[in-house]
């Protein structure tokens, strides 16, 4: 069989060829300024709880893929303004004997079943993709079996809600930016390079040419460093004690090693690979 | 049986077929690129006017003639799917042997049933009146998907259907999880209930729908969803638009899409355009598009190379989030009614996100009929 050149030349064939060729020019985006779920590094983050958790690393990441907006399956969505409530206590649609959240009990829950597998009802979640890791079908469990309490509410202390890199990620060779995000508004007067201590495998300061808190983002602290990162380990130090200690703009002292007291580090360790990672 | 029945019987047979195919003006369908290489509308091949599901008597007789690598079995049995002069069967079953791997986690691979699902269609007034159901064995207990009452007007050229049903908007690809298809929310797993007015006269075929739109959830708010799709086929060529509006207490749901195909002989493409402003989602609403572009190379009989590439921008007021997925599948029918598919899928999303990133590869046994 042969490609009919006549019919790719004729006029709909000159029409159509760009149209394809303008389909497959979009590119992935390259992540800027963005969190884990593609949405603008927040101003005030939520405070990590095991719901919070599940909702940043399942809900919001894989399941909202489907379940959100007006035409989310079965009614569920799962975005982080109404995961809470319709899970909580609400009969499945499914399996209308079962509730989807049961609190207390994780093996009568049909979130559960669904995730697991094991449901009376369609296939396990998420659709056409491989099972969620066992540790957060374990977070989800715990969750249950706790009473499947709502998200905390923020505390008084400034604290530091997430990192990039995260803390244990081994991030792409290159890295010459950090980012850390606190659950309040940081006194920029005291985001200095100081206050932020880079130290390599060997114990090793490694420069930070400039600590700032970015436009519109006061809650964020963004470390420039002075060369891009080779290979290897790194741990990243903020203070809470001492002269360089950092604060909120209300004067919370950071509560680095999160006691719920003001004081203490932060300490996150982060790798480096030799090649991209993506 | 004498040698000369036999012969009458296989001569038929095979006057059938011919005469069944040419009937349809040399047109086809069972996946989008199958009708666009053909030259068909959905209607030709599946019993359902949008596609999907059951096949017609055209539709099994293409898969028996033209679709596989080669026929086996004698001549003479031809399955149409009419099991009675009432009643008509088919089925699907996909299982599957799938590998993924995501970013910093352990790499999974499993066996699995994708589905396993059964049709039946009631003609009771032939050509006119027909009771329509698709159901799914599995996974999990028994589902019911399409549950349908659907009856067509004189010559064939108007129809209205009332129940459970897929709705129509851009193409109904096999896979659900195409981003064309989980933008819209419409699709194989996602049935509405509804009514549905159709047209297939000519080179159109178009159809309107009005529908709970609770994405097969309970209906809890007093609007409804109004989806509408009109494609103009012709055997080298076809575009359509679709347009959904979906009215609902969380917000107003507007879509709109463009699609269309061209045949090149061997290669056929495909594309499709989808842009939705949703109010449901987000304080402040929420504008999403996807595209797909798709080209299907029929290597010889029976053996197709797809390779696709989908691009989805999940919210228009963030930059830098769009994800992209690249798939290159190998499509198998050595013989009728089974289906080898091997594919390997590639997402690329933010760094950020293991999941945006992952690679799939599967293997899979399709059998229907």
């Amino acid at each position: 069989m042969r490609v009919d050149f006549n019919n790719i030349m004729s006029a709909k064939g000159i029409l159509l060829i760009p149209a394809m060729l303008v389909l497959a020019a979009c590119t992935a985006g390259n992540g800027e300024g963005l969190d884990q779920n593609g949405q603008p590094i927040p101003i005030v983050p939520p405070v990590q709880s095991d719901f919070q958790e599940i909702q940043d690393t399942v809900f919001t990441p894989i399941c909202t893929q489907c379940h959100i907006g007006a035409n989310a399956p079965q009614g569920l969505r799962l975005d982080a303004a109404n995961s809470y409530a319709l899970l909580v206590n609400v009969a499945s649609n499914e399996v209308p004997a079962l509730l989807r959240v049961n609190p207390g009990n994780p093996d009568q829950s049909y979130i559960v079943q669904k995730i697991s597998g094991t449901a009376a009802v369609g296939g396990r979640m998420p659709l056409g993709q491989a099972a969620l890791p066992q540790d957060r079908i374990d977070l989800i469990r715990q969750w249950i079996a706790a009473g499947a309490p709502p998200a905390s509410v923020a505390p008084d202390n400034l604290v530091v809600t997430s990192s990039i890199p995260a803390s244990g990620e081994v991030a792409s060779a290159g890295l010459d930016k950090l980012t850390v995000i606190f659950a309040g508004d940081v006194d920029a007067t005291l985001a200095a390079s100081g206050t932020f201590e880079l130290r390599d495998g060997f114990d090793q300061p490694v420069t930070v040419a400039q600590a700032r808190v970015p436009a519109g983002r006061p809650n964020v602290v963004e470390l420039k460093l002075a060369h891009a990162l080779g290979a290897g380990s790194y741990q990243l130090a903020v203070r809470g004690q001492g002269p360089v200690a950092l604060a909120d703009t209300a004067g919370h002292v950071l509560d680095g090693d999160a006691d719920g007291s003001a004081g203490g580090d932060f300490l996150m360790s982060f790798d480096v690979s030799a090649g991209a990672q993506r | 049986m004498s040698r000369t029945q036999k012969q009458f019987r296989t001569m038929v047979v095979r006057w059938l077929g011919i005469a069944v195919l040419i009937a349809a003006g040399a047109q086809v369908n069972a996946e989008p690129y199958l009708a666009a290489q053909m030259g068909l509308k959905c209607v030709q091949c599946h019993v359902n006017p949008t596609g999907g599901g059951m096949r017609s008597v055209f539709g099994n007789t293409f898969a028996q003639t033209q679709l596989a690598a080669k026929r086996i079995g004698a001549e003479e049995d031809l399955w149409t799917g009419q099991v009675m002069k009432f009643l008509s069967v088919g089925g699907n079953a996909r299982a599957n042997y799938s590998w993924e791997d995501v970013p910093n986690q352990a790499g999974t691979n499993e066996f699995d049933v994708e589905e396993a699902r059964a049709y039946l269609d009631f003609g009771v007034i032939p050509n006119r009146l027909s009771v329509y159901i698709d159901q799914r064995f599995a996974p999990g207990d028994s589902t019911n998907l399409e549950a349908n009452v659907r009856y067509w007007f004189k010559e064939n050229a108007f129809y209205v259907k009332a129940g459970r049903m897929y709705l129509p908007f851009g193409y109904r690809f096999e896979d659900d999880n195409a981003f064309v298809r989980q933008l819209s929310g419409i699709n194989m797993q996602a049935p509405d209930e509804g009514v549905e007015f159709g047209l297939e006269s000519g080179s159109w075929s178009a159809q309107i729908a009005l529908s709970n739109g609770a994405g097969g959830g309970p209906e809890n708010d007093p609007g409804k969803q109004v989806v509408t799709r009109a494609e103009f086929v012709q055997s080298r060529w076809r575009a359509g638009v679709s347009l959904a509006y979906n009215d609902t207490d969380l917000g107003e749901r507007t879509g709109a899409g463009a699609f269309a195909a061209f045949n090149l002989g061997p290669v056929t493409l495909l594309g499709e355009v989808d842009y939705f402003d949703d109010d449901s989602i987000g304080p402040d609403g929420t504008k999403l598009m996807a595209t797909l572009a798709e080209a299907d190379w029929k290597v010889a009989q029976g053996h197709n190379v797809k390779l696709t590439y989908e691009w989805l921008e999940p919210n228009d007021d963030i930059d830098e989030d769009e994800q992209t997925r690249t798939s290159v599948l190998y499509e198998w029918s050595p013989i009728q009614f089974v289906q080898v598919r091997a594919g390997v899928r590639v997402y690329d999303g933010i760094p950020q996100n293991d999941n945006q990133n992952r690679k799939q590869a599967f293997l899979q046994l399709h059998g229907f009929f």
